[in-house]
Parts: C-alpha cells; sequence; structure tokens
C-alpha cells in the first residue's frame, strides 16, 4: 500500500586541497543538465554559485562499534540527509563534497549504515579529484592521497595541462597502482562531462560488475625484461648519474621521487634493486619470453646483495644491487658469449640502468606486483565454484581482521548451487550483497577486487581457496 | 479499512487543513488553542485549533527548511530554528515574529523550553546556549564534546540534558550553578529523555542501542536488537513504560516493579512501513504512532498489544502531536496535510 519513491542518488567527491572540486562543483551548478543537485558541501559559502540546494555540513565522526574505525560514519551526514529528504520534491541527486584531508570512509559507510538510509539513497560512486602537478609530492609526504584514490570509482586526473605527456603517464600508472579498477578521466581546469561524475552507478547491483580485464592478468615479480647478444668480457652496468637525466623518458619533472629517498615516509625499499640474469639460447622476443617461467622462479630465490662497485659474476643468478648513489656502477662478467636475458624488479628506465654500450636485441615491460604505495589493488579470477558457508566464513574472517585495511571490495560470484550471479560491494567491514542477473551459457567465473593497504595476495588467495566448494 | 473492535476509545478526524510544505513538526499551545506548524522546506505556521476546525496561517519561513520547534509553556510564544541559521521567537496570540537572531554559525538542530516558561535552550554545533523568553542571552556553555543533537529539561526544570557523540551531558540550570554531570557511552546519543518521575535518563543511539541510566545511582543499562539508529524514544506519562522505535514497531520497556532489566519488552506490531513518529498521551495511556505506511494506530499498552484504533491517512506520517489535555491529536503529512483528530469514548 505504501508507495516508496524511488532512492535518491549519491556521489561522494573527495579530492586534496587546490585539486579543483570547488571549481568543479560550480561548473555542475551552473551547467544546464536538467538535474536539480542538492550539495552538501564541506564549508558553507565555499561556493560561488547561489542555489537554495546548498547545505554546509561540519564534519563529525560517530563510531558505531566500540570504536573501530572502519565502522565510523558521519554524524552531520545522517541529520542533513534527514532534513533533506523533508525537502525530497525540490532535487533529484546529492552531492556530497568532502575536505581535502577527509577521509572518504566514513562518508561512504554512512550509506551502509542502516536499512533506513539504504532505502532512501543510493551510493552512485566516490569521484577524486587529483591535481596533476602535485601529485606526486602529496602521495609521498601523506596517506590522505593514497586512500582517497583508493576510494576512488572514477579519478579526475585535473590539471593535466601545467604537466609534461611523460609525468602525467608515470602519474596514471602510480594511480592505477593503487587502485586497478578506477576509471581515469584527464582533465584541465575541472572541466568533465556531467556523465562522468553523475549517475556513474558503480555501487549498483544490478549492473554487471565489470572489473578492467587487463588487471586480472598475471602479475609479475618485474617490470621489465631484456635480452642481449654478448662477447665474452666485462661490461659496466651503471645507473644515471646526479644530473644525468635520462633522455628516454620524464626528462624534466622538477621532482624526481624515484631518485630520492629521504623523504620516504612509506618505508619502502627502493635502495636495492632485485635482478635476474638468465642464459638464453638466442637473443629473440621467443626466446624472452620462454624464459619468463624461469625467471618468476629466480625470484623466488633469495638474492646475493652487490654493493656499489661490486660484480655480477654468476649466470644464472638473483641478485640485489645497491643503487642509492646515483651513478651506481656494477661489473657484469660475461665468461662465455652468448645471449643473456636480464630480468629488472623495475623499468630499468626509471633509474636510467643499463649495460654500458649494450641495447637489447629483445625487450618487454611486465605488469609488476610491485608498487610505489602501499595501498594496491588485487584482483582474483578463477572459475570454481564457491560453497556459500565457507565464502561466508572466509569474508567475516577477513573483514574481522583486515577490515581496517580493506578500502574498497567488490566482487561476481560463482555460488555452488545458486544459479544467480551472487554480487557485492563494500567499504571497509561495511558491505552489501545480493542475488542477480542469472548466469547465461557462458562461462561461470568469480572475479574479486580488493584495494587495502598492505594486502597480501598469498593471503587473499589462500582465503579464496578456503572457500572453493569440494 | 474498518477498524479493529476498539475496546474503548478510538481517534476521530474532527478537522482536516493543507499545509503547503512536508510537515516537519508541532507544538502545542499550554491551552490547546493553538498549533505551530514547521514545515521541512521553511514555512512557519500557526493554525488556530476549535471543536470542528482548524484555520492554518503561513507565518513566515526558514529559507532550507525548518529543523526545531518548541512551544513556551505557560506563555504565549514559540520559537523555531532553521538550516539558514536563524532562531525566531514568535507572538502565538498574534502571529507577529517577536525576534530573530543567529545565535551560532551553525544552524541551530534544537530548541526546548523550561518546564516554567522562562527560558529557552538552543543547541547549534557544539554551542548550547540559555535565553530569556525575550531572546536575551542568559548563559552560554563551554563548547561541548561534540555537536549537540537534542535537549530536554527535566519535569522540575532543574536540569538540562544534552545528547551528544558519546555522552549525554545534564546541566544543572537551576539557580544558574550550571554544574555539569556526564553520563557517558561510546556511541552516537541521538535523544535524551528524563523520565517525568526524575528517576531515570534514556537516550536513543546510533549505534541501534538503547541506553538509559538511573539517576541516584548512576547505574547504567543497555538494550540491543534495534534494525538501526534509534531516534524514536518516550516515556510514558506516568514514567511506567519507555517506548521505543528504529523500524516497523513500538518497544515498550516496562518499568514497573523491578524494572526492565532481564525481561523482554512489549512489541506493538502493526505497521508496515517504518515508523516517523510516536507520541505518549498526557495525562493518559495512550500511544499513537504513525508510519511511512500512511498508517496511524492507537495502542493502549496496559491493555492489550492490538491496535485499538487505526486510521489510514493519504500519505506518509510525518509527526503525531498530542494536544497537552491529552484529548486532541495533531497528525502531519509528508504532502503537507494537518489533520486533527479527537479521542473518543466509544
Amino acid at each position: 500500500m505504501s508507495v516508496t519513491p524511488s532512492r535518491v542518488p549519491v556521489t561522494v567527491l573527495t579530492g586534496f586541497l587546490g585539486s579543483g572540486k570547488t571549481t568543479l562543483l560550480n561548473r555542475i551548478l551552473s551547467e544546464k543538465h536538467g538535474k536539480r543537485i542538492a550539495v552538501i558541501e564541506n564549508e558553507f559559502g565555499e561556493i560561488g554559485v547561489d542555489s537554495e540546494l546548498v547545505i554546509g555540513a561540519e564534519e563529525e565522526l560517530f563510531e558505531t562499534n566500540n570504536g573501530c574505525i572502519c565502522c565510523t560514519v558521519r554524524g552531520d551526514l545522517i541529520r542533513i540527509l534527514g532534513q533533506l529528504m523533508k525537502r525530497r520534491d525540490r532535487f533529484d541527486y546529492i552531492l556530497i563534497e568532502t575536505t581535502g584531508m577527509a577521509d572518504p570512509g566514513p562518508v561512504a559507510q554512512t550509506f551502509f549504515l542502516d536499512d533506513d538510509l539504504k532505502n532512501q539513497f543510493a551510493l552512485d560512486a566516490i569521484v577524486t579529484m587529483v591535481d596533476a602537478k602535485h601529485f606526486e609530492q602529496h602521495v609521498d609526504e601523506l596517506n590522505e592521497p593514497a586512500e582517497q584514490v583508493a576510494f576512488a570509482d572514477v579519478v579526475l586526473l585535473n590539471k593535466v595541462d601545467l604537466v609534461e605527456p611523460a609525468a602525467l603517464e608515470r602519474i596514471e600508472r602510480r594511480i592505477r597502482g593503487i587502485n586497478g579498477t578506477a576509471k581515469i578521466v584527464r582533465t584541465q581546469n575541472a572541466a568533465v562531462p556531467i556523465e562522468h561524475v553523475l549517475n556513474v552507478g558503480a555501487f549498483d547491483l544490478q549492473r554487471a560488475l565489470t572489473v578492467d580485464g587487463s588487471f586480472l592478468e598475471p602479475e609479475y615479480p618485474f617490470e621489465w625484461g631484456g635480452a642481449y647478444q654478448l662477447a665474452a668480457g666485462d661490461y659496466l652496468l651503471k645507473t644515471a648519474g646526479e644530473h644525468d637525466h635520462h633522455a628516454h623518458d620524464h626528462h624534466d619533472h622538477d621532482h624526481d621521487h624515484e631518485h630520492e629517498h629521504d623523504h620516504d615516509h612509506e618505508g619502502h625499499e627502493h635502495d636495492d634493486l632485485s635482478l635476474v640474469v638468465l642464459p638464453l639460447s638466442a637473443a629473440t622476443p621467443a626466446e624472452l619470453a620462454a624464459a619468463v617461467e624461469p625467471a618468476v622462479r629466480a625470484f623466488a630465490e633469495p638474492a646475493v646483495v652487490i654493493e656499489c662497485h661490486g660484480a655480477l659474476e654468476q649466470i644464472p643468478a638473483h641478485y640485489a644491487i645497491d643503487i642509492s648513489h646515483h651513478g651506481a656502477d656494477f661489473k657484469f662478467k660475461v665468461a662465455k658469449a652468448g645471449a643473456y636475458a636480464l630480468f629488472c624488479e623495475h623499468d630499468p628506465a626509471e633509474f636510467g640502468l643499463a649495460l654500458a654500450g649494450q641495447k637489447p636485441a629483445a625487450e618487454r615491460k611486465f605488469a609488476s606486483h610491485h608498487h610505489e604505495d602501499d595501498i594496491i589493488s588485487i584482483g582474483i579470477s578463477d572459475p570454481r565454484p564457491l560453497d556459500p558457508a565457507k565464502l561466508n566464513q572466509w569474508m567475516d574472517y577477513l573483514l574481522k581482521t583486515r577490515g581496517q585495511d580493506i578500502f574498497r571490495m567488490k566482487g561476481v560470484l560463482n555460488v555452488k548451487g545458486e544459479d544467480r550471479r551472487q554480487v557485492f560491494h563494500g567499504v571497509h567491514m561495511m558491505f552489501d550483497s545480493q542475488a542477480e542477473r542469472r548466469w547465461g551459457a557462458g562461462p561461470r567465473e568469480n572475479r574479486l577486487l580488493f584495494i587495502g593497504r598492505g594486502l597480501d595476495r598469498a593471503e587473499l588467495e589462500a582465503g579464496f581457496e578456503s572457500a572453493v566448494a569440494r | 479499512m474498518a477498524a479493529k473492535k476498539s475496546l474503548s476509545f478510538a481517534l476521530e478526524p474532527r478537522a482536516v487543513a493543507a499545509f503547503d510544505d512536508y510537515v516537519a513538526d508541532f507544538a502545542w499551545s499550554a491551552d490547546g488553542a493553538s498549533l505551530a506548524v514547521a514545515g521541512g522546506e521553511g514555512k512557519v505556521a500557526l493554525a488556530r485549533v476549535t471543536a470542528g476546525a482548524l484555520a492554518l496561517e503561513v507565518l513566515g519561513e526558514h529559507l532550507l527548511g525548518t529543523l526545531a520547534l518548541a512551544w513556551q509553556p505557560r506563555g504565549a510564544l514559540f520559537a523555531t530554528a532553521g538550516q539558514d541559521g536563524s532562531v525566531a521567537l514568535w507572538d502565538g496570540a498574534d502571529g507577529r515574529e517577536v525576534r530573530r537572531w543567529k545565535p551560532a554559525p551553525t544552524p541551530t538542530q534544537a530548541l526546548c523550553f523550561a518546564p516554567g516558561g522562562e527560558m529557552l535552550a538552543s543547541a547549534a554545533g557544539k554551542t548550547v546556549t540559555l535565553w530569556s523568553a525575550a531572546g536575551e542571552k542568559i548563559h552560554a556553555f563551554a563548547p561541548a564534546s561534540a555537536s549537540a543533537v537534542a535537549l530536554a529539561f527535566d519535569r522540575p526544570g532543574a536540569d538540562l540534558g544534552v545528547a551528544l557523540n558519546g555522552e549525554l551531558a545534564v546541566h544543572r540550570v537551576e539557580k544558574t550553578r550550571y554544574e555539569t554531570r556526564r553520563y557517558k557511552w561510546p556511541a552516537a546519543c541521538l535523544t535524551v529523555n528524563f523520565s517525568g518521575n526524575g528517576r531515570f535518563l534514556a537516550s536513543g543511539m546510533a549505534d541501534g542501542s538503547l541506553h538509559f541510566w538511573n539517576r541516584s545511582t548512576g547505574k547504567d543499562s543497555q538494550m540491543r536488537g534495534y534494525d538501526g539508529k534509534l531516534e524514536l524514544v518516550g516515556w510514558s506519562d506516568n514514567s511506567r513504560y519507555l517506548a521505543s522505535s528504529a523500524g516497523n514497531e513500538v518497544v515498550l520497556w516496562d518499568f514497573g516493579g523491578k524494572g526492565p532489566e532481564g525481561t523482554k519488552p512489549i512489541v506493538l506490531s502493526g505497521h508496515t512501513d517504518r515508523i516517523a513518529s510516536f507520541a505518549w498521551q498526557p495525562k493518559g495511556e495512550h500511544i499513537v504512532s504513525g508510519g511511512r505506511d500512511w498508517r496511524l494506530t492507537l495502542w493502549r499498552p496496559g491493555k492489550a498489544t492490538q491496535p485499538i484504533d487505526v486510521q489510514m491517512l493519504d500519505s506518509e506520517i510525518s509527526v503525531a502531536r498530542w494536544s497537552p489535555d491529552g484529548k486532541r491529536l495533531a497528525v502531519g503529512e509528508r504532502k503537507g496535510l494537518v489533520t486533527m483528530f479527537e479521542l473518543v469514548a466509544r
């Protein structure tokens, strides 16, 4: 008998200070797109456009479960949303702007708090604005920028006109390293088509989950491999010198984070570069490809640490060369002429690392599990049906033990005995799950995505394995 | 819909008025002759109530919505607060706006008159302030630990309770002593409810629990199992029952005898959608609930757990408030209708 009005879609807009959020909001409010948007902004009066639907909010966190951070919600939002629903006929959409330093988690979690909120509002997407000019600096110095990227369904890479194309590529790679599935949209002056911000449908369980295919491809412990034809003798393996900017890639960026580690708060170890050397039967792309599996195995072996000016004498071998100094060099001894493969943890271009006087006859880049940031994305793709009870056990355990570290997760599951897709998405420990479309004639496959801090692929895979139906 | 065979009482509609706004709240004048109406979009109206009619007049507004409404006990004034940040005092006799001011940079969320009517408390963000009935500042409390979301005076008017994230703060206001006692609990308190007999202090929590403290011993107790944030809490006039709702049911805890601890609550089931408002009858034992299912339901919990009357209205019910004598009931709807019912014996 009661008529339940349709749920109001909500976009959460995050982004660091100066990334262009206010410019974007002003654009959205002044453009003619036929939507009436209620904006909840973090500070009253920041937006220039006069609107009856702009409401100021004062960030206030409510812990709903005895201090557990992943159950924290925004109390001010709950109140404002309740008020807004009394003016329901005045707007079609809600856009929430968060402060530059805000953790988007509590904002998103607010919409999972209870059935009342779930019945009235539909979280549509988390959109994160990134200032291309300053992102690398901010992400190295602070936690928030990487977290905001981790939560995002859409990353608006703004101010692209202020950054060189090579640096943009590097920034996108870094964003991709943190968040493997967010849609990245390059913008200038926050000019972005509104469909990238509103009605994205990222949390819509009815829209089939689309996890970027390439993201689910295998990852390697190395980013680069090259095949060389070498005569017997001593070679010099050398990184670029202090002022010797490598001309082939990012030549004139003014803050070369890859080279300096003094300000590295995240505890990454970039100083040792992991390197595997293998013999090949020929320096060809095919032979290089054939060496990938042996290289993966070699990377799993302990590495021989080589100090600066030291010598790499064994082949095959796994080395960790100390490249903490600019212009670090190493002797590379080849006892017998032939074809050799070098597999490198990082793309050698990042360090200007090269075998002096030699060019690889074949080379290839690999998707690496190495990331500069401790927040990463892990995808699991596996066709085997899952046992529903075991799946619940795994999820319970995972959320209890790693809920704080997992910012976002989503997936489509092939559950044994269920002819429909089980779809879920979550923010920290709060998540929604339901049976959706039937599996068609095509193959059934589980596709899961986790984005979080310090996630361990082996741990997640073992958990998944424990849920597979026997 | 045919009402169930009533035990003794029923609600009969007597008058209807249209209000071009979401009916967010009502406040009755002490004599029951006037009804102030606050709109979700911001309109403020006054209705003259007679036995068979409601004459409603819009007096003014708060841009972006009203947030709070209170009528001065024993007096002619009522106060409103809105999303525009202002608090307004209105003369309920002639409908005039007497005074309007901005107590704080953030909007005022809650208003409450002291039982004697001489003092008005307001809460805006972390700022809780006492005003005279003329709107002059009497006292500003030190900034609270969080945003104050609800205010209530105890029945004698000696204490002012403030609902905060993590605690209820109770300020002694009698003789301007302003000492503060804190009832802490690590969750967001959404309501503050003194029992009429002064013995208990209760609060509905954002984490879906109900908490109450024995005010003389300080002992605290907690009831869990609600579906979500608990925003509706209220004591019966005689302090026997504490009613609560976070869904389709009214849950009653019986404070008779040894109290509710270790007991199961009385559950009043009859709504098919979320209850938006309930109200205990002053000077009586009835409780009325109105929901998103358009139903207005009358209960008499001491006698039966079935509704004794059900009325189907024209849209979602947003608020229900009894007149101070407990004989009339104002019911507001999302679509703006205001209906005045009378409780009649059958």
